[in-house]
């Protein structure tokens, strides 16, 4: 049991650098996505920073600039995820596959044990395609899940693809709306 | 490339501070050094990511070779990583936690990662000491 827990916890590490690898290839690596990134840092440093020496003023053409400023990072962050978008539809595409052979692979099998009950709801996932009611015993998909959420954005943030806290914070990655600032 | 733009940042923030502070010390000196001066928020940040993440799979280590069971060591983890990095923000840092958002902001930097990470080590140290007895046709 315990030779299959350490090879997923292997095949987690391998896909996330293949994932990331891929997207490097695909994405980080072309000029539009550098462009696009570095301007969206500076727009948010600047936004934040106006936002800090102004934020509570009432001037009105501050307050202009200000809206005007997020309605720029607002745009250039839709423009950012679209960028990404496309490769990453391809990507999800093979890790689905890569994903459903390995779960054909490991059907039925017990790959740990869980030191815990896991809840109602999540024992769905946990106990998955496995034989018997012995809630502790862990299924492929549950490690798995478990070593990407923290394998993949580990990586990320090594290799420095990681989105900056400015960015997300100020406008989003999918370009949400920017918070109220304090 | 990849290297280049990782690069490129540390360079930025170090740029950006080396104006601010020319004595500045390396990150990795001031994250063990009490009250040390934090110009660049995001390099404090990062300092409380990683030590969450390296928290999480040292808890996960312990917890898996005791062997803490149960829903007692998952909100044991939840303290012990909450706790730490709280105290080490205001009591050894001394840093203004207002100027990084609220106590709150600090307490969930990294830790739904640093969670994953607890749960995977916890689990393949359990599993490899202490699961044997139930399963042995596996």
């Amino acid at each position: 049991m315990w030779a299959d827990t350490l090879l997923i916890l292997f095949i987690s590490v391998c896909t996330a650098l293949l994932g990331e690898g891929l997207t490097w290839l695909m994405v980080y690596r072309t000029e539009k996505y550098q462009k696009l990134k570095s301007e969206v840092e500076r727009q948010s440093k600047r936004l934040e920073k106006r936002k800090e020496a102004h934020g509570d003023s009432l001037d009105k053409q501050q307050k202009r600039k200000i809206e005007r400023e997020e309605e720029k990072l607002k745009q250039n962050n839709r423009d950012l995820s679209l960028v990404k978008m496309k490769s990453m539809f391809a990507i999800g595409f093979a890790f689905t596959a890569l994903l459903s052979m390995f779960n054909n692979i490991f059907d039925g099998r017990v790959v740990a044990r869980l030191p815990f009950l896991p809840i109602s709801w999540i024992q769905g996932l946990s106990h998955r395609n496995l034989p018997g009611d012995d809630y502790y015993d862990c299924s492929f998909i549950f490690l798995y899940i478990l070593c990407t959420m923290s394998i993949r954005q580990n990586t990320q943030k090594i290799l420095g693809f990681a989105p900056s806290r400015t960015a997300s914070k100020q406008g989003g990655i999918f370009g949400a709306p920017p918070q109220a600032f304090k | 490339m990849a290297t280049k733009t990782k690069t490129t940042e540390k360079n930025g923030s170090n740029g950006a501070s080396t104006i601010k502070q020319p004595a500045l010390e390396s990150v990795w000196v001031r994250a063990f050094k009490s009250e040390s001066e934090w110009p660049d928020k995001e390099e404090f940040l990062d300092v409380i990511y990683w030590a969450r993440q390296f928290l999480g799979i040292a808890v996960g280590i312990l917890w898996g070779l005791i062997p803490l069971k149960g829903f007692v060591a998952l909100l044991l983890f939840a303290l012990v990583n909450a706790g730490i990095v709280y105290m080490y923000c205001t009591s050894f840092q001394k840093v203004d936690e207002e100027e990084y958002g609220g106590a709150w902001e600090l307490t969930k930097e990294g830790f739904m990662t640093s969670f994953a990470g607890f749960l995977v080590t916890w689990i393949i140290f359990y599993t490899g000491l202490h699961s044997e007895g139930f399963r042995k046709d596996l």
